[in-house]
């Protein structure tokens, strides 16, 4: 057993609104510079939709993530070490600016600068890029709530598993229906990022488990961009050297949850330890796609068993550290609750970000114009739900339906169950039975219930402050002086070489 | 003066730029070494361009490496006619790969108006010069045949000799001007390297043949020594004894050539006193045998008449070699009217001595690159290596009494009033000062 502690997240999409504070909070603080216009290191897409990049989730195309050989070993998809230098020269599966958009700003000046003339002053969309005026074709969320729409949201590839009859019925025009993604960094304990790194400038931090690329080491082969399966590492055009989330590591590294958890308009993200082993992440990531989740389960390590604690303290994580992981709202949602579930872990790189799936758009089913259950059987809208399981199943445990209803039970479980004590429309009878149903007992309705809907600041982040030796120092003038540099504590201009 | 300039001077230059330029670059820069891949902005025309200059252009150096680091060896496989023709062929076909590539990645960098945001002034540069030098070297395979093989013998010591910082231009001092720009491009370029995108060469990642896939850094004191740990640890270890096999195989065919020609400057034995003075004897013999060549030279250089055969043992079919005024081969061959015929045997391509041979249609061979020379005009064979015809020395014929019967100067004409067939045919013919301006 080799204990290692990860900082890991959970997204509960049921509170997300979509209102895209989180990317703006992140851009402003990382991506405003030249070069990095176009990254979003946290974007919310629409669902079902093409997502940003367009089609990121089509591994046929990309290539991202692991895969299985038939002789059981885990290889990654995009390149392995007899072939990568290949792929060095040009590589075949990396996305270009079209994949994302051409980002652009506005002639503001012109405005005001204008020559007197007949005409309004127009500020005409100009590229970032060129500094060119630009017919604008796409841009970040150009699909945002267009679900209903044959262009964007008809492509999605998770509806790939739906007859044909299902994709009818959920485009139709008055039930369609949708959800957010927010998404970010997953910093995946199997990263297949760094595995295919070739200069080894990608590395995952020993101490909280962030994935981090040292600009000094990138030489820009990209084969990162190719490798990782959700997209979330980019090139920066003028710098030539690729870039992801960070996780905020400066805030956390002195208490504060990053930012885009912090701005979080509807509350919906969590913050805590979790500890895993090490030693069984391999073999957990060969298991058969059906078991998947349960797999990745069995890779997380119990914060109370002794053993585990022993060996934690062996490999010198702290007391600190331990505590917040026996206090970890992620260990709750993801491992005593069964509620969160990793994004595509069929991409096998054991993701350590986790989403409560929306029960919301699954329960807006229309019957004569009432949104309400049918008699007995409580559950039986989870089965006709709008959203159907099977696009959730495709999201959210590698097309396994039994993991994806048992969420959804428990969820419309502690609706019920709240609803009972205020409306007492149930009787205690009906309500035991469905907690029961649902595999849950009172106590821990309640307590999902308290962690859902009522947590303070300290309940959704649970970290230990300063747990790197030495807390990098801010640096002389920053942050206003170093806007558009690189680099924390050390910072240096970001020229590109010649 | 210009030679010491361009073929010392320039390549030390080069070589301490290089050297210099790229460690300091990659100390004090770190963050500039990429590739600086255009691929995300432009795609389409990169894959064409980028992929024929880089198959191209590897090719091209591995092909310059053996006569470079196994030049022995390296001479005795081109020796073998079909070897020679595939490297030579599979070189211009390189080259033209190269240059198709090239101008790909040039056209694209000029049209696309996102690309100029991330062109500089050195990536034109960069582009436009390795454009020439590969259309330089692409002539000189073409004009200058089977560079493989007197590779060997001129630009293998001359680059030897620089590198172990004895610098000795003999070897191309009079090489044709085309190989002279070849070299001189090349030193630029190599300059050129530290200063511009270049240096992703020197990046090329080998350690990924041998590290795990997964990385993770300890930041903590505490935890440093549990540094590198395996994730997925069979398939690496798999390669790891393979990479390194490919590697020592490599690092030894390297050795052979390398180590053998700089240990000798890096680790000088310690000479005794004997083995010195037998050096010193080796060395003034040497001198001494030089100093009577000179002599013997000088001497026949102050002659008016050198003696260079009877007239009758000339022959038709079979020239005769002999040593003209500057001590350069000749060759003396008996015309159909029975009056000698004296010709260069010194190759107008790159100097070989030509066979003394006639073919049947009147020619002989320079057997380097294969030029035919007719001996009655001095004119190379359509298409031949060599362009320029062989000159015609001037004779003149003597007899007995040393009275100068007949006589033609190098133009051809001839003085002297004597009817062919009356002359004795044990008079003895000479090349003549006087007809060397
Ligand atoms: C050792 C193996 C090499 C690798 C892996 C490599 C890789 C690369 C890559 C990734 C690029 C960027 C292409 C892009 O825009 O995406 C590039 C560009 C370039 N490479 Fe190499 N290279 C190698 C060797 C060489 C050599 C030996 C030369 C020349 C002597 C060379 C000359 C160039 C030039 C001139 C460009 C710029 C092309 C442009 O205009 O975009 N490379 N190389
Ligand atoms: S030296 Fe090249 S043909 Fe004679």
């Amino acid at each position: 057993m080799d204990v290692r502690a990860q900082t890991a997240m959970v997204f509960h999409l049921d509170k997300c609104i979509g209102c895209h504070t989180c990317s703006v909070a992140c851009k402003n603080i990382w991506t405003d510079r030249p070069g990095a216009e176009y990254m979003w290191w946290n974007n919310v897409e629409t669902k079902p939709g093409t997502g940003y990049p367009t089609l990121w989730e089509d591994q046929v195309n990309y290539k991202g993530g692991w895969e299985v050989t038939d002789k059981r070993e885990l290889k990654l998809k995009s390149q392995n070490k007899k072939n990568f230098w290949l792929k060095m020269f040009y590589n075949p599966n990396q996305p270009t600016l079209d994949d994302y958009y051409e980002p652009w700003t506005y002639e503001y000046k012109h405005l005001t600068d204008a020559k007197l003339g007949d005409d309004q002053p127009t500020a005409r969309p100009i590229s970032q890029i060129t500094g060119e005026p630009i017919d604008i074709e796409a841009g970040p969320n150009w699909d945002d709530d267009l679900s209903g729409s044959p262009i964007y949201a008809e492509n999605d590839p998770n509806l790939s598993q739906l007859s044909e009859d299902e994709k009818r019925m959920l485009f139709e025009i008055e039930s369609i229906s949708m959800m957010y993604l927010p998404r970010i960094c997953n910093h995946c304990a199997n990263p297949s990022c760094v595995a295919a790194c070739p200069s080894g400038a990608l590395y995952k931090r020993g101490e909280d488990g962030i994935v981090l690329v040292n600009q000094d080491v990138c030489r820009g082969w990209r084969n990162c961009v190719a490798a990782c399966p959700y997209k979330k590492i980019y090139f920066n055009w003028k710098t030539g050297k690729s870039e992801k989330c960070i996780l905020c590591y400066p805030r956390i590294e002195t208490g504060q949850p990053p930012a885009c958890f912090h701005s979080c308009v509807g509350r919906i993200r969590y913050m805590g330890v979790l500890l895993y082993d090490a030693d069984r992440v391999e073999e957990a990531m060969k298991a058969p796609l059906n078991s998947l989740v349960e797999s990745q389960r069995s890779v997380l390590l119990d914060p109370f068993d002794p053993e585990v604690i022993k060996g934690a303290k062996e490999n010198n994580i702290s007391p600190e550290m331990i505590d917040s992981a026996q206090n970890s709202p992620v260990w709750n949602y993801v491992m005593k609750w069964k509620l969160a579930l990793p994004l595509h872990p069929e991409f096998r790189t054991l993701p350590m970000l986790y989403y409560v799936p929306p029960l919301l758009p699954v329960m807006g089913k229309i019957g004569d114009g009432i949104y309400e259950h049918k008699t007995e059987d409580f559950f039986a809208s989870i089965e006709q739900a709008r959203l159907p399981m099977k696009f959730l199943a495709s999201l959210f445990s590698a097309g396994n339906l039994n993991e994806i209803r048992s969420v959804m039970k428990k969820l419309l479980a502690i609706r019920h169950f709240k609803r009972a004590e205020s409306r007492k429309e149930l009787g205690s009878d009906k309500i035991r039975k469905i907690l029961h149903e649902s595999r849950m007992d009172p106590e821990e309705a309640e307590a999902i219930y308290q962690l859902t809907s009522c947590p303070g600041p300290y309940e959704r982040f649970v970290l230990p402050p300063l747990q790197r030796e030495e807390a990098m120092e801010g640096g002389e003038e920053c942050p206003e002086s170093c806007k558009g540099s690189c680099g924390l504590g050390d910072v240096q201009t970001p020229k590109r070489g010649l | 003066m210009m030679n010491q300039m361009f073929f010392v001077g320039l390549p030390y230059l080069a070589l301490f730029l290089l050297v210099a330029g790229s460690i300091l670059r990659y100390v004090w820069n770190p963050f500039s070494y990429s590739a600086l891949s255009s691929q995300f902005l432009e795609k389409n025309a990169l894959l064409w361009g980028t992929l024929s200059w880089h198959i191209g252009i590897l090719i091209i150096l591995l092909g310059h490496l053996p006569a470079f680091l196994v030049p022995e060896l390296w001479k005795s496989l081109t020796s073998n006619f079909v070897f020679l023709l595939t490297v030579e062929t599979v070189g211009v076909m390189a080259s033209i790969l190269c240059i198709a590539g090239l101008i790909i990645l040039i056209v694209r960098r000029v049209v696309s108006g996102k690309l100029q945001q991330v062109t500089t002034v050195i990536d034109i540069l960069l582009l436009v010069l390795i454009l020439l030098q590969v259309v330089i070297g692409l002539s000189m395979a073409l004009m200058h045949r089977w560079g493989a093989v007197w590779s060997t013998g001129t630009t293998t010591p001359y680059l030897w000799s620089i590198l172990t910082f004895r610098p000795d231009i003999s070897y191309i001092e009079e090489m044709p001007l085309l190989v002279q720009a070849h070299i001189v491009m090349a030193w630029i370029i190599l300059m050129l390297v530290p200063f511009s995108r270049l240096v992703h060469i020197f990046s090329f990642p080998f350690q990924y043949f041998f590290r795990p896939p997964q990385k993770v850094v300890w930041v903590s004191e505490r935890r440093k020594e549990h540094d590198d740990s395996l994730v997925v640890v069979q398939e690496s270890r798999r390669d790891f004894v393979k990479g390194a096999l490919g590697l020592s195989v490599a690092g030894a065919l390297l050795s052979v050539g390398v180590l053998d020609k700089l240990a000798g400057f890096f680790y000088k034995p310690e000479v005794s006193v004997e083995e010195e003075s037998k050096l010193l004897e080796q060395k003034l013999k040497r001198l001494e045998q030089t100093a009577e060549e000179r002599t013997y030279q000088l001497e026949r250089m102050k002659k008016e008449f050198i003696y260079v055969s009877r007239l009758n043992q000339l022959d038709i079919e079979k020239g005769k070699y002999f040593i003209d005024y500057l001590m350069r081969p000749a060759l003396a061959f008996l015309g159909k009217d029975g009056l000698p015929i004296l010709i260069s045997a010194k190759c107008t391509h790159l100097g070989c001595t030509v066979g003394s041979e006639l073919d049947n249609q009147g020619r002989i061979l320079c057997p380097c690159h294969v030029s035919y020379f007719n001996i009655n005009t001095g004119m190379p064979n359509q298409g031949a290596p060599a362009l320029d015809p062989l000159p015609h020395l001037g004779w003149v014929i003597m007899n007995a009494n040393n009275e100068i019967i007949l006589e033609q100067d190098p133009s051809g004409k001839r003085y002297g009033n004597v009817n062919v067939s009356s002359i004795d045919k044990s008079n003895r013919v000479f090349i003549a000062k006087k007809h060397k301006e």
